[in-house]
């Protein structure tokens, strides 16, 4: 280990122990510690007060316990005095009645599951017909878009042999046209050569 | 407990501010110096070695040195899992060299914090607290011999502690 290392260690030590807090913090610590310890100072009151505290709920339990045993007396003293019972003589009496209010529990029961099944099975039959129609529609729509389609086909293709129609009697009438323009020019051609002939023949005859 | 309250606050009157300065040096944060500050006076009023013990003094600086490492440790596990924890207190103008002396500072502190009990009173005492040895012979009912001893010992072991942290620092940046 150098000697620089060691400076460097007593450096920051030094650093260390110049490091001053400020003296407002120093105030207020202060402060609180004093409030502190006066707050410590105050506890064993609250630690009287504890203990008295328990000697009450002592008491408390003493009461409680006092009570449970005479009502566990009554009790005794009330099974020990009370007459023997028929036990078929009660079964008789207490059976029609049970027996009523079984069935008419059993039925309510037996009602409030059928309602509750009926309304469930109306649930899913309006979930699956919603379901079928949206398929039916969504079906539909896909046929009706496909034959639009074919329509629109049809439609193009029938112009196209129009418009390939009408070109066609176009190039017929333009034909036409040319050969006309041609035989007319033969003809002309024809006259001009005629009649220069002729001329030629009024100026020899006027000459002699 | 009158007694002890009254003596409390002798000892806050007495050696609060010095006792405010050792905890703020050895947190290098205020507000944790004033809670612990706090917390020590409890613990000093619930003690029975504070009641035995010949030096009140004495006996509250060793406890605040030991209360103040205490929260550093745990306060190291804290920063680890959150690293965003409180600011330390401000050393320097210049933002980049207290940053850089501010982590030296807590390099040294946590290093001082490994070692035993008695190294670390002494060594605290004589370099941070600056204290001449006879005082701190005093305060550790030992004599300046010993205590000069034990800090030659503490710093060798300091040294050794932080060349080891610079070594692995420097291996782990290769």
């Amino acid at each position: 280990m150098s000697e620089k290392e060691e400076q460097q260690i007593r450096y920051r030590l030094k650093v260390l122990s110049q490091i001053e807090p400020s003296s407002e913090g120093l105030e207020r610590t202060k402060e609180r510690v004093r409030d502190t310890l006066s707050n410590t100072k105050e506890r064993p009151k609250n630690n009287h007060a504890g203990i008295r505290q328990v000697f009450c709920n002592i008491q408390t339990i003493k009461i409680a316990a006092a009570a449970v045993l005479l009502i566990g007396l009554g009790f005794i003293t009330g099974r020990l005095f009370v007459p023997a019972v028929d036990i078929e003589e009660l079964q008789a009496a207490l059976e029609p009645a049970i027996r009523q209010q079984l069935q008419e529990q059993l039925s309510e029961q037996w009602q409030r599951t059928y309602a509750n099944s009926l309304t469930q099975i109306k649930n899913e039959l309006a979930q699956q017909l919603s379901r079928d129609l949206a398929e039916f529609a969504e079906q539909a729509l896909a046929a009706s878009s496909t034959m639009t389609d074919q329509r629109i086909k049809e439609l193009v293709q029938l112009i196209e042999a129009a418009r390939a129609k009408d070109r066609q009697w176009i190039a017929a009438a333009l034909e036409k046209i040319e050969f006309n323009r041609r035989q007319d020019n033969t003809r002309l051609g024809n006259g001009l050569v005629a009649l220069a002939t002729r001329t030629n023949d009024l100026r020899r005859i006027e000459e002699n | 407990m009158q007694k002890r309250h009254r003596e409390l606050l002798e000892l806050l009157d007495k050696s609060g501010a010095s006792l405010y300065t050792l905890l703020t040096r050895l947190t290098l944060r205020e507000e944790t110096a004033e809670e612990l500050m706090q917390e020590l006076f409890i613990k000093l009023s619930n003690s029975r070695g504070f009641k035995k013990c010949i030096s009140r003094d004495a006996y509250a600086r060793k406890t605040a040195i030991n209360l103040a490492f205490d929260w550093r440790r745990k306060f190291r596990q804290e920063l680890q899992l959150n690293p965003e924890v409180c600011k330390p207190v401000s050393i320097d103008s210049s933002p980049l060299s207290k940053l850089i002396q501010t982590e030296e500072l807590e390099e040294v502190l946590d290093a001082i914090g490994q070692l035993n009990k008695s190294w670390r009173q002494a060594l605290v005492m004589r370099y941070i607290q600056q204290l001449s040895y006879d005082d701190i012979a005093e305060q550790m009912e030992k004599t300046p011999h010993h205590v000069r001893a034990l800090c030659s010992k503490a710093l060798n072991r300091l040294r050794d502690t932080l060349g080891t942290n610079q070594k692995n620092t420097t291996e782990k940046e290769i």
